[in-house]
């Protein structure tokens, strides 16, 4: 308490700068004063007594200096001192500073751009009160360590389980009509289908209204209720509070409005946010496959389930417990859940999944931005150091002076201190523009008509990271050259200003910063070369098919209650109305499009057993990715049939069932023989027989990233699915054929929307091109940042050696060296520090290929050209850097080189 | 500064303290002189010293200082205890007290009593 207020009012003192020297002044004067006078009284003579006074009064300079300490915060003083001597001489070298600073501004800018995005994918947390506790229930099998439950499922976990303060599940539905009021023409919204805890175990409190009652989740099909997402809420109602209790339709269903989402839970999900949430009860209006039933059937899996777990309990009790549970599915339904298991994960262990691909692209740019950020640390330390040694007159002078070592360290590094700062906030501003350059993709990114956000973001804790990051590069940079600018030597240190000590140590760190810059720079150029090789790789294999004059629409009958036989017959009828239209060549409907590769058209797995193969003894059946299509399909995208037949309009809902299959597929399961006509029976070895009527090219899917694998197509007549796409091929612009496909439209049915209606090559372009184009462009910039600061690097310290060695040089020549010899001595040195970076950095460029080829691309081994093209460029481009100060260096007249200094 | 001025400063403080407790409102050459008498040397060469301990203990609260006129009518900073500084001055003289105490029994202390 008693030093709280001595603190403060010392603190007082230092902010108002209240002087009180005077009144020191006045109190020592009027001190000697009395003393004098008593002295006097005691029979001194006035000037004896004066002279006594003084002695006894004590060092009166001392005392000041106590009382001034006293009076202030001594600390803080000097470091206010330290901090205004810095900026003083920081503006002495203007160009420097201004050089740091960008230097710094870059290498931050990167990492602070790259860390929101890494934020946003992978650290930020749930929008939920104490989020850490909610983790992921997950099932297991050989082929997925991701699989979602059914409903069976859910209700066992939920009602079994001990560790958690409830266990929920959602599903979520891409595509829901909606319309506010009866008549309206419905549009897609996406909606969320939930458990009725669901609200209340993430601790979400709704806005308006209420959550869901338990009861409100038990009967199937009872209770059409629904609570807004806040977004939507706004959106469509302006934010009215009086939509509680108003009727809506979603999939031509009425649902009563409970409730309101509050602003600051727009989900569980990263990119896409609900517009409302459903109980679970209601899933036959929203029902996506039709086969199956949601409510009974234990393999109908489509629920995403979550769980707070209760305080106190570890995962890996949660853990087992499951694995007794899922055990006990495997014993109570053989068929249905042989080899799945099941998992608890907690939110950075499902974001960070091994098969998610955003935290891949996460990692690797992650790295390569403090890889610049390292290269532009070390360019800094460099600049630094090179400040230092001039400075060591300024240095030993005051130190002679009588500064101490540590004061002396403080003061340097509250040079770099401000540097960093400065380096920072201009960091945080390049990181803003670039996650402002980022937002102008949105477009690109998510090519829906759903609503999605790209959640990254300049938010307090990107800042406070970044000017953490800041502050841990000032005393990378500074605390080298700091340390050893203290430990300058006093007297030669005053006799010249530029002293070279014996020893190469301090010579030696200055290289090893060249080299770090010169493998860091080729490290980085090679990583953006290999991405641009490896997407462009990518794109040619596999690819071949039609992209251009096809117009796609998508349809999803669901959304104005069609059931299976009328949505059948509006397909049937829409393509045969489509394929007598002008100007139409052909005509397919296919479930996914090509290269899909947003998430939205994720291809379904099909489970089947290959009749004739010996099935491992371990596995029930295998899974291929499949996608259901038409019989016009491979005649559209002109992907050739390398064997057998395309499917026929023969092939209906009565004929055998038939599926085409691609070459990757029959040379996997029939390597030797021929597969045509080979069976296969789905989900399980007394499934429907399936036979192989067609061979089709490989080709790339879903991305183009994708590695090559098995696919299976099924006619949509035998295999059928409510939300197609309509692809249509044209003979001139594919948008010509919109207004036709509309009139045809009006005459099937004009309240079904038609979704996504674009030129198909417009699709392709965007998704398969651009997106990855932007990683192109983002790890280009980071390589191109990294070569500009390893080259002012290079240039730096190799112009910083020669005009330390002028004189040296002088005399050499004086002695009879002719320029080229200087060129050599002073290129020779600059020459091998590249060198050995160039080694160094090809090591760690290989490395980086490695790992990239591992978790993006496909292509296998070293892409040679990528190096032939770095490799020199970075050598030509850095001989450049050392060649410059080392041709003024050879033109030093002698005479003038000697005078020097 | 050594050890046994750090000692000096936190006796010094004391004597402060006790002083203005007994003589009320006094400048510092007052309350000098008035350690002097008492205390002998301790002041006897650095008067000066009690300066920096008088701002220390203003600014911890324990005093308080005005403007003033001393005998000779001139002006002088007088300095008095605040009721804070009288409660500290209770509290230390205790503290003081015991250890002394417990220090001079110590030195009481013979080899055969203590066996």
């Amino acid at each position: 308490m008693k030093s709280l207020r001595r603190f403060f009012a010392r603190l007082f003192n230092l902010a108002t700068r209240t002087s009180q020297d005077a009144r020191l002044r006045e109190e020592i004067e009027e001190h000697i004063a009395m003393q004098t006078a008593e002295n006097i009284r005691a029979g001194l003579s006035p000037a004896e007594a004066r002279r006594q006074a003084f002695l006894k009064f004590g060092a009166v300079e001392s005392m000041k200096e106590a009382h001034r300490a006293e009076r202030g915060l001594p600390s803080i003083e000097s470091f206010i001192q330290d901090f205004r001597y810095a900026f003083r001489s920081l503006q002495r070298t203007p160009g420097l500073t201004f050089f740091v600073i960008l230097t710094l501004a870059i290498g931050i800018g990167m990492v602070s751009g790259t860390f929101s995005m890494a934020d946003a994918l992978i650290f930020r947390l749930y929008p939920v009160p104490h989020p850490s506790g909610i983790v992921s229930l997950v099932g297991t099998t050989q082929d997925s360590s991701f699989e979602d439950f059914s409903y069976r499922e859910y209700l066992d976990l939920r009602d079994k389980t001990k560790s958690y303060d409830g266990v929920i599940a959602n599903a979520q539905m891409e595509a829901v009509g909606f319309s506010a009021k009866p008549g309206d023409t419905s549009r897609v919204k996406g909606g969320m289908l939930v458990s009725g805890n669901y609200l209340q175990v993430l601790g979400v409190q709704p806005a308006l209204g209420r959550s869901f009652r338990a009861d409100e989740d038990q009967v199937p099909g009872r209770n059409a209720v629904v609570i807004l997402g806040p977004e939507f809420w706004r959106h469509e109602f302006g934010g009215d509070p009086s939509v509680l209790g108003r009727t809506i339709l979603l999939n031509g269903v009425d649902f009563t409005v409970i409730g309101v989402a509050p602003e600051k839970f727009q989900g569980m999900q990263i990119f896409s946010h609900p517009d409302f949430y459903m109980p679970l009860a209601m899933a036959r209006v929203f029902a996506t496959n039709r086969q199956k039933n949601f409510f009974e059937d234990r393999d109908d899996r489509e629920l995403t389930l979550r769980a707070r777990l209760k305080p106190g309990v570890t995962l890996q009790q949660a853990q087992n417990e499951l694995t007794v549970l899922a055990r006990n599915f495997e014993h109570d339904y053989p068929n249905l859940n042989r080899n799945r298991g099941a998992a608890v994960h907690t939110q950075f262990e499902m974001r960070t999944r091994n098969d998610d691909q955003n935290w891949k692209f996460m990692v690797i740019f992650l790295t390569l931005a403090l890889a610049v950020l390292l290269v532009a640390c070390t360019n800094v330390a460099g600049l630094l150091l090179s400040r230092a040694r001039a400075r060591t007159h300024e240095v030993a002078l005051r130190l002679a002076l009588g500064a101490g070592r540590t004061r002396l360290i403080r003061l340097l590094l509250s040079e770099s201190l401000i540097l960093a700062f400065a380096g920072g906030l201009a960091g945080a501003a390049i990181g803003y523009g670039f996650i402002e350059w980022f937002h102008t993709f949105q477009t690109v990114i998510f090519m829906t008509d759903l609503p999605n956000a790209i959640p990254f973001q300049m938010d307090t804790r990107v800042l406070t990271a970044t000017l953490a990051l800041s502050l841990l590069s000032a005393i990378a940079c500074g605390l080298v050259p700091a340390l050893q600018s203290s430990h300058t030597d006093v007297v030669s240190g005053l006799k010249s200003s530029e002293v070279d000590l014996p020893g190469r140590k301090r010579l030696w760190g200055r290289n090893v910063l060249v080299i770090a810059q010169v493998s860091g720079s080729l490290m980085l150029l090679t990583a953006s070369f290999l991405m641009y090789r490896g997407f462009k790789h990518d794109l040619l294999e596999g690819t071949s098919f039609t992209k251009d004059h096809l117009l796609m629409v998508g349809f999803d009958p669901r959304l104005v209650q069609y059931d299976a036989a009328k949505t059948q017959q509006f397909y049937k009828l829409l393509s045969e109305r489509m394929r007598e239209t002008p100007g139409v060549q052909s005509e397919a409907l296919t479930q996914n499009i090509p290269m899909g590769q947003d998430g939205q058209d994720d291809f379904d797995g099909l489970a089947f057993v290959p009749e004739g193969i010996q099935m491992p003894r371990n596995r029930e059946s295998f899974t291929s990715t499949m996608d259901t299509i038409d019989e016009g399909y491979f005649t559209t995208f002109n992907i050739p049939i390398l064997q057998g037949r395309d499917f026929l309009s023969s092939d209906t809902a009565d004929s055998p069932r038939v599926a085409i299959v691609n070459e990757f597929f029959a040379k996997h399961y029939w390597p030797n023989q021929n597969a045509i006509g080979k069976r296969f029976r789905l989900d399980s070895s007394v499934g429907t027989p399936v036979q192989i009527v067609g061979i089709t090219q490989s080709v790339k899917y879903a991305g183009s990233s994708e590695k090559a694998m098995d696919f299976i197509y099924l006619p949509l007549s035998q295999h059928p699915i409510p939300r197609m796409i309509l692809m249509l091929h044209s003979e001139g612009d594919p948008l010509q054929l919109v207004q036709p496909l509309k009139d045809v439209m009006r005459t099937l049915d004009p309240n079904l929307p038609m979704l996504r209606t674009m030129a198909y090559s417009d699709f392709y372009e965007n998704t398969a091109i651009k997106g990855p184009g932007i990683a192109i462009k983002l790890v280009a910039a980071m390589g191109a940042a990294g070569l500009f600061l390893a080259i002012a690097g290079l240039y730096g310290v190799i112009a910083y050696n020669v005009s330390r060695r002028t004189r040296e040089i002088g005399i050499r020549m004086a002695l009879g060296a002719c320029a080229s010899d200087v060129l050599r001595l002073v290129m020779g040195k600059g020459l091998l520090l590249v060198s050995i970076g160039t080694a160094i950095g090809l090591v760690m460029g290989f490395a980086v290929e490695r790992a990239m080829n591992s978790m993006l691309f496909n292509v296998g081994g070293v892409d040679l050209v990528a190096y032939l093209v770095v490799v020199p460029s970075l050598l030509i481009v850095t001989m450049l850097a050392a060649y410059i100060p080392a041709r003024k260096a050879s033109q030093i007249a002698p005479t003038q080189a000697l005078r020097y200094e | 500064m050594n050890k046994k001025t750090d000692v000096l400063q936190g006796t010094l403080a004391l004597m402060v303290l006790k002083t203005l407790d007994v003589l009320g409102s006094l400048h510092g050459y007052g309350i000098a002189r008035r350690i002097e008498q008492i205390s002998g040397d301790v002041l006897a060469v650095n008067q000066g010293t009690l300066y920096p301990v008088l701002l220390k203990l203003e600014q911890e609260g324990a005093i308080a200082s005005e403007w003033g006129a001393s005998e000779n009518n001139r002006r002088a900073r007088f300095y008095k205890l605040t009721r804070e500084g009288r409660k500290q001055l209770q509290l230390e003289t205790q503290g003081w007290e015991q250890t002394a105490a417990i220090i001079s029994r110590f030195f009481e202390a013979k080899a055969e009593k203590l066996s």
